[in-house]
């Protein structure tokens, strides 16, 4: 179980991670990452989906008709979404206003119904959850990479707080970091890094 | 059972049924926060465009006291505003406004002195604009340039400038980067200023 565990948690962060490697979930990079703050609630609101909807649909799993898994998947998934948009709306309003939308679309993230399908659907429940949380971890910590390259180039501040020198005026923001396309370079940059670091590691094993 | 052809049909049945009395079941228990924390929203918005009434460190119980205490509600002769009162004479207006703007509606309260000329404050409480960029119209940074601003008396009583352009009374400076947002804001605003100057000038003469 243990070794299992680590094996899990080594591919959904590294070997196998959602975001440079499976390349799922690519579209809430984009949308979510300009304010670290934002990037870290929806983190932790897609750790708490992926990995209980991954656990639910292995739960459930014996019992699905093949054919229509697809469906029952969405279903679980947009329960766990509706309830942490309900949570926030109802104790952190001031969030939910800043997410908008974007809590919502958790529904349509690649990467939550990709691990239900790859791996929840033929494994039981506790080792889908290990393996959703674990991949959802892989995602939050490449997003808030990009985030905060993002937020520090395009804003000049960390969190809401000023940094020294890129709020100054010696600092002109780059505001194409806060908008979309930044997204796209960043996340660009970060996959290059990490699949370079990976490949030359696969190298040296050779 | 698993390969009958109606198997599949009642498991989504009685999934979705499941699934869904779960979350109604959960709605209903935090439904009354959730509306608890729109109207709270709402009422800080007046509070704040208020002289005199709000500060940070005030918790949602006596603000909340104070809105329904201190603010009067809005009645035909202040024309859809909300009002403060002092010694009997009516010493600011809040205005809520609303409309769509680029992705969802924009709400905002102004509030505006009794010379019915110049605005206190705004506060825009809920939109759903791009995220640094259009939604900068709720930072106060774009909000302050409000600040004892003096309405033109033309058509269009406050005007949006591109950045960086000089500036004349009744003028502000738009959202950089956000030209569509900034649009529907200054086409919002105008047109629930212009309602309101009209009806309550209507209203005393």
């Amino acid at each position: 179980m243990k070794s299992q565990m680590t094996q899990l948690a080594r591919e959904g962060l590294w070997t196998n991670n959602p975001i440079f490697v499976q390349v799922l979930g690519i579209c809430s990079t984009l949308a979510v990452t300009n304010l670290v703050l934002n990037t870290t609630v929806m983190c932790v609101a897609l750790i708490f989906t992926l990995s209980l909807s991954s656990a639910t649909v292995s739960l459930l799993r014996s019992f699905t008709p093949r054919n229509i898994r697809m469906m029952v998947e969405t279903l679980i998934i947009a329960f766990y979404v509706i309830i942490v948009d309900v949570v926030l709306k109802a104790y952190w309003p001031q969030m939910s206003e800043n997410l908008g939308p974007y809590v919502g679309l958790i529904i349509t993230n690649c990467i939550v119904m990709g691990r239900c399908e790859a791996y929840g659907n033929s494994n039981p429940p506790g080792a889908a959850f290990i393996d959703g949380f674990f991949n959802a971890i892989g995602y939050s910590f490449v997003l808030l990479i990009i985030a905060t390259f993002r937020e520090i180039l395009g804003m000049g501040t960390f969190l809401g707080h000023a940094v020294p020198y890129f709020s100054s005026e010696y600092w002109d923001k780059w505001i194409i970091m806060v908008m979309p396309p930044g997204a796209f370079f960043m996340l660009a940059i970060v996959t290059w890094i990490f699949r370079s670091i990976q490949l030359s590691k696969q190298e040296k094993k050779k | 059972m698993k390969n009958k052809r109606w198997f599949p049909v009642a498991y989504m049945f009685v999934v979705t049924v499941f699934f869904s009395a779960v979350i109604i079941g959960f709605s209903q228990v935090t439904e009354q926060r959730v509306k608890a924390n729109e109207a709270l929203a709402f009422e800080v918005a007046v509070l704040k465009v208020l002289p005199g009434l709000y500060d940070l460190n005030t918790g949602a119980v006596e603000l909340h006291r104070r809105f329904t205490e201190e603010v009067q509600q809005p009645s035909d002769d202040s024309a859809g505003a909300y009002t403060l009162k002092q010694n009997g004479q009516i010493a600011a207006y809040a205005l809520p406004f609303s409309g769509q703007g680029f992705w969802a509606p924009i709400d905002g309260v102004i509030g505006i002195e009794p010379d019915k000329k110049t605005i206190t404050n705004i506060v825009i409480y809920q939109q759903r604009e791009t995220p640094g960029l259009g939604a900068e119209v709720a930072q106060r940074k774009f909000c302050d340039q409000f600040i004892n601003l003096t309405m033109a008396a033309s058509d269009k009583p406050v005007v949006f400038r591109r950045p960086g352009e000089p500036l004349n009374s009744g003028e502000v400076h738009a959202v950089t980067g956000a030209t569509q947002t900034s649009i529907r804001l200054e086409k919002i605003i105008n047109d629930a200023l212009k309602n309101w100057r009209e009806r309550i000038n209507a209203k005393q003469k």
